[in-house]
């Protein structure tokens, strides 16, 4: 909400500046998010008189004038030829700024006329937002010479106001006007309403019946006659505009122009063309039409409420008005509603039907049903100011503004909420401020609640206005402390155990959106994902069921801004239907790239066994020892060099690289290496403390043994086969070569291991190591046929 | 035999002292001193001469045999220091190398923020919690105090789930719904923090995302005032922003809080002066207020006995305003460029 500064100076004698008025009503509860000044930019243009318009003499479009501003004629070449000798205009001399141009105007030759500075349209001075209506025609009783935006009251600044569902009277002038009184603790003047005496009587001219009161609860019409076209002033027009409003014609302007001071929507019906003339509002029967205002024919359901004639609907109520009686520029007489509408069959209507007004948004937060004659009196008058029309004597009506509630609350529970004493006369002294009446008993606090706020309803409401109106400043701070120690619980903690082990692991953390497209679901072979009812887009259409397409369209990403090397991992949550549906956190990473950058590096391209190695890091940081890799995977892995991740016999995850042909289908350049696994399983497999196991004090007998082996034969079997045959006294294996061709023979290639024999009391001799090894080199000769190397 | 003598000393010294190198010296050592060297032959001659003579030629022996030792033993440390410098002279290593070191790995900024959030709140004896993410109307509003005609429900667009049987299920809009659940769960007192990723339906532009993150918070326990409120959220304002920020409370509106209220930290960025990223010296950091008696009672909680506080921190915006994020699409895009600023670079 807009909130001319001028405009609340018309009920509120304010006297500080915009910005500093913001400041003391933003910490009362009036938000204040920003201050405009539309018309900072216009400076220097004046009224002049015209004296004389003439063809341009080498063009049809043009035109020349010739205005005074005081100091003699002075010629301008014109666009538009509407004005006429006599008329007063704004003429923007040479060196004044216009809020539409980023340049000062000057003089210059317009197809060989000079032009000194130029004549100004609405739309060039910020008060309207239409083209071509020609230059701005202004009143008479304006002084040649005199400054354009003194004369007009231009001299303003808005303040935009965040108007908070809970405070639906802050969407009117008045509104915030009645609220800075009491905040500012300066009087309220009522809006300016008077009317002339007519002695035709509104009631005689239109019943009115009510057939929902549920939802319509108060109609009010007041009738017009004999209006004329008229015009709408300027300086109501700026402030339409400067609200967001367009200025249109004087009778819907008076309209919208009461309904921004005063926060009750007004409609204007075209008296001749209600039948009866009568209005009779009523629920909708299903299946009923109406065309609205914007030429749409609305389909009704029987929630809806219609504001009819005698014969047919002509308004949705509320919401938008009906084409068949909208007001014209040949209307005379008027039929003025000012009604009141509940609020969720506003909504309701409003929300089915996507179509939001102004008139719709002040029904749907609740307007004041007290406020209703007012607000009618005031567009009537408005419309007779601005038509010539007459306003006929009272009002037509039926039902009326319920009765206003009374809400109390106690002084005791006031300070055991806010923490600091509040005393009854303390509420008593806020009440007095806010105008509302009150009743006092000992403790209690008796609150009569105005039409006006919607939002009082229980005690904690009038506390709330306590600590508002007497300031948040004045609260003091203190710190509770829980009885109990805190802590994360332990699926979170070991999420960041996680992360933490990964980021040890040399890994950046990232976080894509958790959405997948139809492409993602395909990729992962995935069927039991969720679908989102709404979603934006394409892209977003569904919940993740893996992290692996997001770490890889990161992946493409970087490669494409030039970062070929991307090494990332996630941890978060994927989605699964089901009853209820799953979600759970999994932990995910990707290598791609080159494993070392720079003079000491090697050329080596990341691959599985890096992914490998980062599996084997983060597993072993968080103690889970009883892992092991399965079978290859299809989908989209590379058969030759992926495998399920088992805990146990259980698959908790996926370690592999992509298959060249799939990495090529996502655009991602080289090997992409990559593992996902499921946290829950792995905590529970993790250790929950760190068991010493003594350090030995005895040192090892080493044994380097390289055995050739079939190619097919892994070097994890062979390693199986050491440990088990090593026994007791082997303590240590390492795989320290690997190594084909040259003196090995096709088909075969070299696995060298490291052992390290040792025992827990005492130091080995070779006696006890010998047998061991030869052991060993025979079961892996009977079992995989390796043969010791020479 | 004096003059054989003599002359081996002085053939000593000068082989010793031409010596080049230890293979040189040692050479000499064995041309000069070695069993087959003539100063050997001399020596082995002595036990021919007669014994008086035997005694000072003996002596005479001695003496030129220490010199010579000594003579070599000098030159072989004079040479082995030679050596010596050699070798450290030709390992010399280029320091202005980048060192060799594994390639490090960093945590993403809303881990950082998150986790410097959440370790505030367990230093004063709060405990995390969390909810699900696809949660129900009844806990994401309803219980929240957002009935369905609220005009707060349109305020933020919500994604809903296609779940068949399941229309009211969303993806939640805040992680106040944990507030219900927690409730639910256990009886006063609470103290809770909850993070968590929550969703709107929004176009992501330069300050939107459909998903951002929040840390929702909650105190109910007997006697809990509003002064506890702001206590305890100008301390965590100060200990994520630094101790000289001041914060400043105002009026706001959330339906499941009354008093609500907004918190606003002085702008990091020009200390409160102003300046074109907080306008006027002051940032709005998150929204607060007292539970709302109704939310109390939706959860079985009697709202005479207990009162409480919540507040929600968006995670982001934490991050946003700590690490001066330009555009919130950087957090979520994963530009190595972007995520290598949060530990140690490349």
């Amino acid at each position: 909400m807009k909130v001319s500064l001028s405009w609340l100076r018309e009920f509120v004698p304010i006297e500080l500046g915009a910005e500093e008025l913001a400041e003391r009503i933003d910490a009362r509860g009036i938000k204040v998010e920003g201050i405009d000044r539309p018309w900072n930019d216009l400076e220097g243009v004046v009224v002049a008189t015209v004296t004389d318009v003439r063809d341009h003499p080498n063009s049809e479009k043009l035109c020349l004038a010739s205005v005074d501003a005081g100091d003699g004629p002075v010629q301008v070449v014109v666009g538009i030829r509407n004005m006429a000798p006599g008329d007063l205009v704004p003429w923007a001399k040479p060196g004044s700024r216009v809020p539409l141009l980023d340049e000062p105007l000057g003089s210059r030759s317009l197809r060989g006329e000079m032009s000194n500075g130029m004549l100004c349209s609405p739309r060039e001075l910020a008060i309207s937002q239409e083209h071509e209506t020609g230059i701005l025609i202004l009143p008479h009783d304006l002084t040649p010479g005199a400054d354009l935006k003194t004369a007009l009251g231009l001299d303003d600044a808005l303040l935009d106001i965040e108007v908070e569902p809970n405070r639906p009277d802050f969407l009117s002038i008045y509104g915030v006007a009645r609220e800075t009184s009491s905040i500012l603790g300066l009087p309220l003047a009522e809006p300016d309403a008077d009317l002339e005496d007519d002695a035709e009587r509104a009631d005689a001219v239109a019943p009115i019946e009510l057939r929902a009161p549920d939802g319509c609860p108060y109609y009010l019409a007041r009738i017009l006659r004999g209006a004329s076209r008229g015009t709408t002033p300027i300086r109501a027009q700026a402030r339409l505009t400067a609200a967001g409003m367009r200025p249109v014609a004087p009778i819907v302007d008076a309209t919208n122009y009461a309904m921004l001071e005063l926060g009750q929507p007004l409609h204007a019906f075209d008296l001749d063309r209600l039948a009866g003339p009568g209005i009779v509002v009523r629920r909708a029967d299903a299946g009923e039409g109406l065309v609205t205002l914007d030429g749409i024919e609305r389909e009704l359901i029987d929630e809806d409420l219609l504001i009819c004639d005698l014969e047919k609907p002509v308004a949705l109520a509320g919401v938008m008005g009906g084409r068949s009686s909208e007001v014209s520029g040949e209307t005379t007489d008027v039929l003025l509603e000012a009604a009141h509408f509940t609020r969720t069959g506003i909504i309701r209507t409003a929300r089915r039907l996507d179509l939001h007004s102004e008139a719709s948004h002040r029904f749907e937060r609740g307007t004041d049903p007290e406020g209703v004659e007012r607000a009618a009196r005031r567009g009537a008058a408005l419309i007779a100011r601005w038509t010539g029309a007459r306003v006929l004597r009272g009002a037509a009506q039926a039902g009326g503004p319920p009765d206003r509630r009374w809400v109390s609350m106690r002084a005791s529970r006031a300070t055991a909420l806010l923490g600091y004493r509040v005393a009854s006369s303390d509420a008593v002294a806020v009440f007095d401020a806010l105008r509302m009446r009150h009743r006092e008993d000992a403790d209690v606090v008796e609150v009569e609640v105005p039409g006006y706020r919607v939002d009082i309803e229980r005690e904690v409401d009038l506390i709330e206005e306590v600590v508002r109106i007497q300031g948040y400043e004045g609260v003091g701070a203190t710190i509770p402390r829980s009885p109990a120690p805190g802590g994360l619980p332990a699926a979170y903690a070991f999420a960041r155990r996680v992360r933490d082990a990964l980021v040890r692991a040399g890994l950046r953390e990232a976080k894509p959106l958790p959405f997948a497209s139809e492409e993602d679901l395909a990729l992962m072979g995935d069927g039991d994902a969720i679908p989102l009812a709404n979603p934006l887009r394409a892209e977003e259409a569904w919940l993740r069921t893996s992290l692996l397409p997001g770490l890889l369209r990161t992946v493409g990403r970087n490669q494409r801004w030039g970062s070929g090397t991307v090494s990332i991992f996630e941890v978060g949550v994927i989605f699964r239907a089901g009853d209820p549906a799953e979600e759970r956190r999994h932990v995910g990473f990707v290598h791609c790239g080159a494993a070392g950058e720079g003079w000491a590096a090697d050329d080596r391209m990341l691959d599985v066994l890096d992914a490998r190695g980062t599996l084997e890091s983060l597993l072993g940081d968080v103690g889970a020892e009883s892992w092991s890799l399965g079978e290859p995977l299809a989908g989209p892995f590379h058969p030759g060099r992926s495998a399920r991740v088992l805990l146990g016999d259980e698959p908790v995850g996926v370690l592999g690289e992509l298959h060249p042909r799939i990495a090529t289908s996502l655009d991602i350049e080289g090997r992409v290496a990559v593992a996902e696994v499921r946290l829950d399983p792995l905590r529970a497999a993790a250790a929950r403390a760190f068991q010493l196991v003594e350090v030995p004090r005895f040192p090892p007998v080493r044994r380097d043994l390289a055995f050739v082996v079939p190619a097919g034969v892994s070097a994890g079997a062979l390693r199986a086969i050491l440990d088990d045959a090593g026994g007791a006294l082997l303590d240590r294996s390492t795989l320290f070569d690997v190594f084909e061709g040259g003196a090995i023979p096709e088909g075969r290639k070299s696995l060298a291991f490291a052992l390290e024999f040792r025992a827990a009391d005492r130091t080995l001799t070779d006696d006890e190591v010998e047998p061991v090894v030869v052991a060993i080199v025979d079961r892996a000769r009977s079992e995989l046929g390796a043969e010791l190397r020479a | 035999m004096l003059r054989s003598l003599e002359r081996e000393r002085e053939r000593g010294f000068r082989a010793f002292s031409e010596a080049a190198t230890i293979a040189e010296l040692e050479a000499a050592q064995v041309a000069i001193l070695g069993r087959k060297a003539p100063f050997s032959d001399v020596q082995r001659a002595v036990g021919t001469l007669e014994p008086d003579d035997r005694k000072s030629v003996g002596r005479v022996i001695n003496e030129t045999r220490a010199d010579l030792q000594r003579a070599s033993d000098e030159r072989r440390a004079e040479l082995e220091a030679v050596a010596e410098d050699a070798l450290i002279a030709a390992d010399r290593v280029d320091l202005s190398l980048p060192g060799r070191r594994p390639r490090p790995g960093s945590l993403h900024p809303l881990s950082l923020a998150e986790d410097e959030i959440v370790d505030v709140f367990l230093r004063l004896g709060y405990r995390v919690a969390e909810g699900p993410e696809i949660e129900d109307e009844w806990h994401n509003f309803e219980a929240l105090n957002i009935p369905p005609d609220h005009p707060a429900r349109t305020m933020k667009d919500s994604i809903y789930v296609h779940l068949p049987g399941h229309p009211e299920l969303l993806l939640r809009t805040e992680t106040s719904s944990v507030q219900i659940r927690t409730m639910q769960s256990q009886p006063p007192p609470v103290y809770i923090v909850a993070p968590g990723r929550v969703y709107r339906r929004e176009t992501a532009d330069a300050t939107h995302l459909p998903v951002f993150h929040q840390v929702e918070g909650l105190v109910v326990d007997e006697g809990i005032t509003f002064a506890d409120l702001k206590g305890t959220l100008d301390a965590v304002a100060r200990a994520l922003f630094g101790q000289d920020r001041e914060t400043k409370l105002g009026p706001a509106f959330f339906p499941f809080v009354e008093p609500g209220a907004e918190l606003a930290v002085t702008c990091m960025r020009c200390d409160g002066a102003g300046c074109p990223v907080c306008g006027n010296g002051w940032i709005e950091l998150l929204g607060c207020g007292m539970v709302h008696p109704q939310v109390l009672e939706n959860c079985g909680y009697d709202p005479e006995r207990y009162t409480g506080f919540a507040f929600g921190l968006g995670i982001d915006r934490v991050a946003i305003l700590k690490y001066r994020i330009p555009d919130i699409r950087l957090l979520v895009e994963g530009d190595i460029r972007f995520l290598a600023q949060f530990g140690a670079s490349r």
